[in-house]
């Protein structure tokens, strides 16, 4: 993974860069490049075959500065648009997962001559009434010592998905990866750990004020961001909004099922053909037949 | 002459779990379930635990310690003011250390500022002001996010520094704590201040800290042996590159003892105690079994280049302290030292030789231990072990620290 540090405000802001094409703002989560994992996953390079992924790492994450000044995610949206202008990005659109897909709700709402089309992968970001998100923090507290089912649980469908196993193991991690995530974890603490836990109490009341395209993508068993959040982003958002929900992901679609996430954001990004045939597409079809799912797939790999 | 100051330190453990604890729960801190307090036995037990420390004071230990803790069964002083509070009206002589206040839970470090001035007062002169800024379960306990918590932390102790030493009203313009109007009433009796003492698990930049304001260190860990020594040089040396002089009592160290007529009829008494405080009040802290809430990523209270050093060094999965099952094992962490006078005093002064540090602060009381079995423990130290290690390390202290001749000795009352 190539990565540049530019610097914003007197802080050094690293920048992961992957393919060619249009520009689109990736805004990493947890089980994302820059925190859970230490280079790109291949939903990336997927993704970086239609695009010109630009990944700038979140205060404290990889070889990003930490700032002190970071009381709570308004300033992290300040700094996300300092580090926007200094890429030279004006109206951009934006992928971001995690609370990586809260800060894209946030930029989308209060800077919407920014913000392109938006696709949010199970974000969190919403209070939605008795539908609490789950305590990353507690769950990444291992078990017996050095044993991390219940986060991968968290995280993931399956607490033995390979992929998961891959970037929490029940072993000693290595240590850049370790530290990596340590990092992504002061991150999260910073915004995230106080209440309101992941998310801010009035984002859901300002998302009518985006008026843009927006791809809400969830997994069907996502135990961190309960898909209640999903419904609230649909119906809150301003703009036409889709919810694709992915069948046997979790919290983290773009590691669990890579290539099909991939492709759905590659079809609703796609230059041309403005996406009506997903537009088309409702939550329950999605949800409940895996026919058009795999027609997506197919659509994105002929792309290729 | 400067004999090293012995403390007693009480947790106020919860003494009533069910037999199954251990089998039917994963922690005792945090998410403990406060159905298991039981409203009956539980009548008159801060009493005896009061009653404990006063005790303590009777056999001619130098101080008093209480600390805070929440939302566990480890030690029952959510706020340990309450509990100094009481016993400034039941001693005379001993120091009073409460260790630590948990700074960022308090909404506001003025209030601490106030309570401690109180108390110092109503003690005539007799707290040291312990101020702590809390782990993983307290950082649960509150929902308080580490990375602040430390820059809270360090402003909270500086503005409280300021409430006793500049003259108010003054307006603080602090991150954390803006006040327009700073003016503490009551001040400390102790002139400049009370005493400050911080806890810190060997970190550096805690100790750099401490060192740049001429506080003392306490070093919060349960284990012992060649990491204590380390410990001292290192604060040792940071607090020389800060231009200051390093002695004894700059520094104390946890310890926890048993004694009893012989070393068989010790580990025959403290059995029941230690092994319901290995394994039910470390659960969730010092165990490797359920969620240990210390030492994961979830509450990043360290520093990033600290987490490097821990992620190198460490060994997760391997046994904790709690993990011990048998008094073998138990005796490899060098955490708790059960015996005869003999034994014991042998034992401390192998440590005290070791480490050169002048403040311990002792646990007597273990988890259900028996109130009689504690007392009895605490009068064997206080006659049989204590004197030697006082006479010992005088001698020892200066000799090591002969600027030490200097200060002006300890007070305290012969037994």
């Amino acid at each position: 993974m190539t990565t540049r540090t530019m610097t914003v405000a007197g802080r050094n802001v690293a920048v992961a860069e992957i393919g060619k094409g249009r520009p689109v703002l990736y805004l990493h989560g947890f089980a994302d490049v820059h925190a859970g994992s230490v280079g790109w996953l291949p939903f990336h390079e997927t993704l970086g075959e239609s695009f010109r992924v630009i990944a700038p790492a979140h205060p404290a994450c990889a070889g990003t500065d930490e700032d002190e000044g970071i009381d709570t995610i308004d300033d992290v949206i300040f700094h996300t648009l300092q580090v926007m202008d200094a890429l030279g990005l004006g109206k951009v659109d934006i992928v971001g997962t995690c609370f990586g897909g809260w800060i894209a709700a946030e930029l989308a709402v209060r800077n919407p001559e920014r913000v392109g089309r938006v696709v949010l992968v199970g974000a969190s970001g919403l209070m939605v009434p008795r539908q609490p998100i789950g305590d990353l923090f507690w769950q990444i507290q291992p078990e017996n010592g050095i044993e991390y089912k219940g986060l991968r649980s968290l995280l993931f469908a399956r607490a033995d998905d390979p992929a998961a196993l891959a970037l929490f193991p029940d072993v000693r991690s290595d240590i850049e990866r370790g530290l990596s995530q340590f990092k992504a974890m002061r991150f999260a603490s910073r915004v995230g750990f106080k209440p309101p836990y992941f998310y801010h109490r009035k984002l859901r009341e300002r998302l009518g004020r985006f008026k843009g395209e927006a791809l809400l993508i969830w997994g069907e068993s996502d135990r961190m961001v309960p898909r209640s959040h999903a419904e609230a982003y649909r119906t809150g958002l301003g703009g036409k909004t889709t919810l694709k929900i992915v069948a046997g992901a979790g919290h983290s679609p773009h590691v669990e099922k890579p290539k099909l996430v991939a492709g759905q954001i590659q079809s609703f990004l796609a230059p041309k053909a403005p996406s009506k045939k997903a537009a088309s597409v409702t939550v329950k079809s999605v949800a409940k037949k895996k026919a058009p799912v795999a027609k997506k797939r197919s659509g994105a790999g002929r792309r290729r | 002459m400067h004999p090293v100051q012995m403390f007693c330190w009480h947790f106020m453990a919860y003494p009533y779990l069910p037999k199954d604890f251990d089998e039917k729960y994963d922690t005792g801190w945090v998410t403990v379930p406060n159905k298991l307090w039981d409203r009956e036995k539980t009548r008159g037990l801060y009493q005896e635990y009061i009653d404990q420390l006063v005790y303590g004071e009777e056999l001619g230990f130098d101080g008093l310690v209480l600390n805070e803790h929440h939302q566990n069964i480890y030690g029952m002083m959510p706020s340990p003011n309450i509990i100094a509070a009481a016993l400034t009206q039941r001693t005379k002589r001993a120091k009073l250390v409460v260790l630590g206040n948990l700074l960022p839970l308090h909404l506001n470090p003025l209030r601490i500022a106030e309570e401690y001035a109180m108390l110092d007062s109503m003690s005539d002169g007799r707290l040291i002001a312990g101020f702590a800024v809390g782990g993983g379960p307290e950082a649960f306990n509150y929902d308080i996010p580490q990375p602040q918590a430390r820059t809270q932390y360090w402003e909270a102790i500086d503005l409280i520094h300021r409430c006793w030493t500049e003259s108010g009203p003054f307006t603080h313009e602090g991150h954390h704590y803006p006040l327009r109007y700073t003016n503490v009433w009551p001040l400390p009796q102790q002139r400049p201040h009370p005493r400050i003492w911080i806890p810190g698990a060997l970190s550096v930049e805690t100790m750099e800290e401490v060192a740049k304001r001429g506080y003392d260190y306490f070093l919060s860990s349960r284990a012992h042996g060649a990491g204590t020594r380390k410990a001292a040089q290192r604060f040792a040396d940071i607090i020389k590159f800060y231009g200051g002089k390093f002695h004894p009592f700059r520094m104390g160290i946890l310890l926890s003892v048993y004694v009893s007529e012989t070393d068989e009829q010790a580990k025959e008494e403290a059995h029941e105690g230690v092994f319901y405080f290995l394994k039910n009040t470390l659960k969730g802290h010092l165990r490797r079994e359920g969620r240990t809430l210390t030492f994961g990523a979830g509450v990043p209270s360290t520093s990033v280049r600290s987490w490097e050093q821990f992620l190198k060094n460490a060994n997760p999965g391997a046994k904790m302290l709690g993990d011990a099952n048998t008094w073998e094992e138990l005796e490899e962490w060098g955490s708790i030292t059960i015996g005869s006078p003999k034994t014991v005093r042998e034992k401390l002064w192998t440590l005290i030789e070791q480490a050169g540090v002048g403040n311990l602060m002792i646990q007597f009381h273990f988890g259900n231990m028996r109130p009689e079995l504690a007392r009895k423990s605490m009068r064997l130290f206080a006659t049989e072990v204590a004197p030697a290690l006082r006479r010992d390390s005088a001698a020892m202290f200066a000799r090591d620290y002969p600027e030490l001749n200097e200060m002006p000795e300890f007070s305290r009352v012969a037994v």
